[in-house]
């Protein structure tokens, strides 16, 4: 096992323990945060440095089949932006999709060491734990894809709602998740078979069900919160991108009913104005309704200027922005599971459009009341890489930048936002709470996010600088599991990571119903479906309540 | 500078610091110690170069059987760069300015991706000559590559901007993809020329078939052919008259795309 | 590991790129071979049935026989005293294997390949430059009322593809199977697949891209020439009436195979096809797949694709993954004498490559990893016999729709995996170029 590290002399931001910025010692052995340790211990001097919990992301798109594709799709991405092979670390491509060992280096380097994959069908559950495998330092799970679900939406129409959530239950073991996902709930059917269209309201009828939106919002909000899931459901709205679509999103939460739900890439969903027409800024709207109803959390979503790929199961939103740019796409359907679209894509400062995106992304953290409740993400690589991530940070610090950066974009579109009207500026505290405390907390993993002792030692120390861009692009030291994988800027050696999953109980006589499905619609044999534990190993399973 | 090949290299030699900008402020000795990569060996220029002190007039020269040397010239923005003897792959890649002259043969993409300067090939080249990189949809966005010989496929693939000029042959797919700029080809086109096009012109002196998307629209003695064929001239082409004050027939295409590329074709 | 089953149920077949995953096998009580593959086609009966384990050496060195450890050190010894080595190959074994060989070339600054560069590299090149609309095959099961094969032979080359996926099978909006369905084939020649067409085009030879062009035309409403059917073979009236059924159905999908890939235009044809299903999309719900051939080389794209960013023809050279086909691609590079070592994992590039490659890899050390002997292994400096994935090997394949499987093999073989010598070759040349690579698991 490994050996012990002292940290000495370092400003500590440990917010779920309420250290502030103290200069305090943190001590490390056998992966875990202890009390003390041997005083020949190996020390590292954090003077004139911020020690921090590891980053945890709790929305990104860094494996499975969609991510694949979008790798391979883009030579030219990766081109330009190689990771060469260091030690007996694996060499790879950046880019906005970057190769999966560049994925896991380069999160680390930022000072990450846990990423939550947020969109897969089961049916592309081994792929992913295949990708996730060759990832390495970060501990990491995914988000199942549930609500194209046909199996579960046939059960649902039918009102066999025990059935529903057994088999909701019996999907989650099969597939090894972490947590249930919804993407556009509804929008496949009417996508995939009739036409091209979509759902555009949670109370539409779905073509060739009889169910609506909100009763598969309702019903997986349901089973998230009845199995007692770490992390609740983990919504992708309906009508994402569309003018006007705040209204969804505002249905969407109250159809919480004050149950725990997670909205995720909320920038995406707070655009006021009529659909076809420009949008506007409803991130104060937003803001409001979250403010005060302490059932809902959401991560941002924020756009960054530059390249990025769009790559969502919400296929009809690429389609549309396919026919806007003519770019290249992709479409990628998933039997009885999922859509899936895929385009490359570049946010830029005079666009309308994107200028209103990113400044409503930035109103919605700073209009937060709760830093808790409202944590960081692009939705990378959506909104943007996640090594945009640095730069995020100082937009939310530095009240000065974040005002010379908004002269620089489109002035139409900050002037309908209050942008230039918020003075806040996030403190350091703060900063350590969308980043590692708040997404460890909504995610329900009590051993990360925080310092305390019987933590992960999964532990990252950054050279204060003004610049907080500076600051944060370049951990000087990264800990993950009580292994020091970056010493002074320098990589080690190369770390593994583990799997974080849920293992709800169910009951097993579900899969009298879901049987005779797989083998009238299904091509793959329900005996080679579920994924085994091969797959997984190192895992770690994060308990519900009820196991 | 002068370089001379002494050694023939086993593999592909990548050898991306042959370029006037960066060898005319090294003495031979500094140039002498660039590292290049004979596959996936890091060694010396020295290692396979004689390197002498000529021609102080901002040329480098380069001679030898340079046919699995890559990268020469790639990235240039100045001076000029000679070659006498054949060269491999990725000639003046993504140059800016400049020119480079090849008395001999040239290998695969040819020019990819430049932005600006001059690319002489006496001899023949090979596939993708003045083109996009897979997965791009851009490629050259300016500059002139002229061959006298002939090409193989994808010439000016994804083009936006520039002259290429050809005096042989192409291959197929002549301007795939094009978004602008001219290619003129003195010999025959290969199959299914201008595929894609969206906007840009494609010159022969011989008949060629088209893609049903090209539509025929007239036959005449357009003034900027002429214009084009004796800087062509100038530039050591020989083209008789009858193609310089000849009938070309125009065809637009493609209609799958803008239906603003032109594809000109003489008329006997 | 308890004693061998005597059936082995929901076996995975991987023949073929349908990579079928309801076989039951019945396996000898002497544990050799098996005798029974229920549900398998007849090449993957002929696969299953015909698969023996033979007394070859494990691993030889120069034609003699010599111990794993001496083949070993003498591949490390091969692989670290080269320049370009190159390896190709990849896709008739596991993902696992595979990932090995990404390892080894990355380690040795080498270059790596597989067969897609000769099969369906076009379709991943054109994938690349246009994009795609494809499904799972599920999809096509449950849904496609339009199902088009364009230069493919699928009763001969993937015979249970109509009967699991695509043409009689019947699913959730097709329930009558072929009746619910209008198949069409497109060919240069009639085949044992377009009989059951209900729309054949048989097109001249080297057409398909003006053929598919025009298709594309027709579907923007865009101009068109009309020497279409002197050109093609196929007349301008059948075409439009072809167009508006596409248009028309519910969903629509057109599988393709090397007929259209590997003839003259490549990935430009390959991409007209891409393009064209994206195009009916302003229509209708459009999706085209290729027919892939091997039973894993749709994982060997996604292995290379997710370590390296690149799908196939990636060089380490310079100590990071660098694509460029034609340059990387191992035929090509071959063909222009630049590798000066040589390792195939389950390929036979000696009997199937052009002359001038062939050539080639005679003048250079090769290592060959195949559960057969073949041209190339029997010309290799180092060749090794393998146990064959899927019958005698665990691990991961992907089906041609990207959907992965973990294999059930029936029986042990007396050889070692692909994975297993791949992975001892990679250590042993970690320890003669000095990287220490085991990992610190942080668990």
């Amino acid at each position: 096992m490994s050996a012990a590290i002292r940290i000495k002399n370092g400003k500590v931001y440990d917010p779920i323990n309420n250290v502030d910025g103290e200069i305090k010692e943190i001590c490390i052995k056998d992966g875990k945060i202890v009390d003390s340790v041997p005083s020949d211990s190996h020390c590292i001097d954090a003077h004139g440095m911020v020690v921090m919990p590891g980053g945890v992301d709790i929305h990104c798109h860094i494996a499975g089949h969609k991510v694949n594709l979008a790798r391979k799709f883009q030579p030219e991405d990766h081109r330009h932006d190689v990771q060469p092979r260091v030690g007996n670390l694996r060499s790879g491509t950046g880019g906005t999709v970057p190769s999966t060992f560049t994925t896991g280096y380069r999160y680390a380097t930022l000072g990450y060491t846990t990423a939550m994959e947020a969109a897969v069908p089961p049916m592309g559950a081994r792929h992913t734990f295949e990708e996730l495998h060759d990832t390495p330092v970060l501990d990491k799970g995914y988000y199942v894809l549930l609500a194209n679900n046909v199996c579960l939406n046939q059960l649902l129409e039918k009102g066999r709602t025990e059935e529903f959530k057994e088999a909701v239950g019996w999907w989650l073991n099969a597939a090894k998740a972490y947590a249930i996902k919804l993407v556009n709930p509804g929008g496949d059917e009417p996508w995939k078979g009739r036409k091209n269209s979509n759902v555009h309201n949670l109370d539409e009828q779905i073509s060739g069900f009889d169910l609506t939106p909100r009763k598969i919002i309702k019903a997986l909000i349901d089973a998230s919160n009845d199995l007692e899931l770490p992390h609740p459901a983990h919504i992708h709205c309906n009508n994402l991108g569309h003018s006007g679509n705040y209204k969804t999103t505002l249905e969407t939460m109250k159809t919480a009913e004050g149950r725990r739900a997670h909205i995720t890439h909320i920038q995406f969903h707070s655009y006021g104005g009529e659909v076809g027409k420009n949008p506007t800024s409803q991130a104060a709207e937003i803001s409001n309704y979250i403010n005060d109803n302490p059932n809902i959390s959401a991560d941002v979503g924020q756009v960054m200027f530059g390249k990025a790929t769009i790559m969502t199961g919400d296929a009809p939103l690429t389609w549309l922005l396919r026919n806007m740019t003519n770019n290249k796409w992709i479409n990628a359907d998933t039997e009885c599971e999922s859509g899936c679209g895929i385009l490359p894509f570049s946010y830029q400062e005079h666009i309308y459009t994107h200028a209103l995106q990113w400044a409503i992304g930035l109103e919605l953290f700073l209009l937060a009341k709760d830093p808790w409740r409202m944590v960081l993400s692009t939705d990378h690589p959506n909104g943007g890489s996640f090594e945009n991530y640095p730069k995020l940070i100082r937009l939310l610090m530095d009240k000065d930048f974040r005002n010379e950066q908004a002269g620089n974009v489109n002035q139409k579109a900050i002037a309908n936002t209050n942008l230039l009207d918020i003075d806040r500026e996030f403190t350091m505290h703060e900063i350590a709470i969308i980043s590692r405390a708040g997404p460890a907390k909504l995610l329900g993993l009590s051993n990360k996010g925080h310092l305390g002792i019987g933590a992960d030692a999964d532990v990252t120390i950054y050279d204060e600088m003004k610049d907080r861009e500076a600051m944060f692009n370049a951990a000087r030291y990264v800990i993950k599991s009580g292994e020091l994988f970056i010493n002074n800027h320098e990589f080690c050696s190369d770390l593994d990571g583990r799997i974080l999953h849920v293992e709800p109980q169910y009951d097993e006589a579900v899969e009298d119903i879901i049987r005779p499905f797989f083998e009238d619609y299904y091509t793959v044999q329900f005996d080679n479906y579920a994924v085994d534990d091969d797959y997984v190993h190192g895992a770690e399973v994060i308990p519900t309540k009820s196991r | 500078m002068k370089l001379s090949l002494h050694t023939q290299p086993d593999v592909p030699l990548e050898a991306d610091v042959i370029f006037p900008d960066l060898l005319l402020e090294k003495t031979v000795s500094e140039a002498a110690a660039l590292e290049i990569f004979h596959g996936n060996e890091k060694t010396t220029l020295g290692d396979f170069f004689t390197i002498t002190d000529e021609n102080n007039d901002g040329t480098v020269e380069v001679e030898g059987d340079l046919s699995k040397v890559k990268l020469l010239g790639s990235g240039m923005s100045f001076g000029r760069l000679k070659i006498i003897g054949n060269v491999g792959a990725h000639l003046g890649a993504g140059m800016s300015g400049g020119e480079i002259i090849v008395e001999g043969d040239a290998g695969d993409w040819v020019g990819r991706e430049i932005s600006g300067g001059r690319i002489i090939i006496k001899g023949d080249a090979g596939h993708m000559v003045g083109s996009v990189v897979r997965g791009s949809s851009i490629g050259i966005q300016g500059g002139e590559i002229i061959i006298s010989g002939s090409v193989k496929n994808e010439l000016g693939n994804g083009m936006r901007r520039g002259l290429i000029a050809v005096g042989g042959d192409s291959g197929d797919f002549t301007g795939v993809n094009m978004k602008a700029g001219t290619i003129v080809v003195l010999g025959q086109l290969g199959q299914r020329p201008g595929a894609g096009m969206v906007r840009g012109t494609i010159i022969s002196t011989h008949n060629a078939e088209l893609l049903p998307t090209f539509t025929y629209d007239t036959t005449y003695r357009p003034t900027v052919l002429k214009s084009i064929f004796i800087y062509l001239r100038k530039l050591g082409f020989s083209l008789d008259d009858e193609y310089i004050n000849g009938n070309y027939q125009r065809w637009s295409g493609d209609s799958i795309e803008l239906n603003k590329g032109e594809i000109f074709l003489y008329a006997e | 590991m308890s004693k061998e089953p005597d059936i082995v149920k929901n076996a995975i077949c991987t023949f073929c790129g349908c990579v079928c995953d309801d076989i039951e096998l019945t396996v000898d009580p002497d544990g050799k071979r098996i005798t029974k593959a229920t549900n398998a086609c007849v090449l993957g009966k002929s696969w299953f049935l015909e698969h023996k384990v033979e007394d070859y050496p494990v691993a030889m060195i120069n034609g003699k026989e010599v111990s794993f450890e001496e083949a070993v050190e003498e591949a490390a010894q091969v692989f670290v005293n080269a320049k370009f080595p190159a390896i190709y190959g990849l896709s008739d074994t596991t993902c696992e294997a595979q990932k090995e060989a990404v390892a080894i070339a990355d380690y040795l600054n080498g270059n790596i390949d597989t067969t897609t560069s000769v099969c369906h590299g076009p379709t991943g090149m054109a994938f690349q430059g246009v994009g795609e609309s494809t499904a799972s095959l599920g999809e096509i099961k449950n849904r496609a009322d339009f199902v088009m094969y364009w230069g493919g032979n699928p009763a001969e080359a993937h015979p249970r593809h109509f009967e699991r996926y695509a043409v009689t099978a019947k699913g959730m909006n097709t329930p009558n199977g072929k009746e619910d369905r209008t198949v069409a084939m497109v060919d240069i020649r009639p085949t044992s697949s377009s009989l059951i067409a209900d729309i054949f085009l048989q097109i001249k030879p080297g057409s398909d891209f003006e053929l598919l062009w025009a298709m594309r035309a027709m579907v923007k409403g865009k101009a068109l020439d009309n020497t279409l059917e002197e050109r093609t073979g196929i007349s301008m009236e059948k075409l439009e009436n072809l167009v508006e059924r596409m248009k028309n159905c519910q969903f629509g999908v057109i599988f393709f195979g090397m007929g259209l890939t590997m003839t003259r235009g490549r990935h430009f044809n390959a991409g007209a096809l891409l393009e064209l299903a994206t195009d009916l999309n302003d229509f209708t719900h459009f999706v085209a797949l290729p027919t892939r051939g091997h039973g894993n080389v749709t994982g060997a794209d996604n292995v290379v694709s997710w370590q390296t960013g690149f799908p196939f023809g990636v060089n380490f050279n310079r100590g990071y993954p660098r694509f460029n086909p034609g340059e990387f691609t191992t035929s090509d590079l071959l063909g222009r004498g630049e590798a000066d070592a040589l390792c195939v994992i389950a390929s036979d590039p000696a009997s199937n490559f052009s002359q001038k490659a062939i050539e080639h890899i005679k003048s250079i050390p090769v290592i060959s990893l195949d559960p057969k002997p073949s041209v190339t292994s029997q010309l290799a400096r180092v060749a090794f016999t393998t146990a064959t994935y899927g019958i005698n090997v665990a691990g991961t394949v992907y089906r041609m729709d990207n959907v992965a499987l973990k294999l059930r093999p029936a029986f042990k073989s007396p050889f070692p995996s692909d994975e297993e010598v791949l992975r001892a070759i990679k250590h042993r040349i970690c320890e003669l170029r000095g990287i220490m690579i085991n990992k610190t698991a942080a668990a």
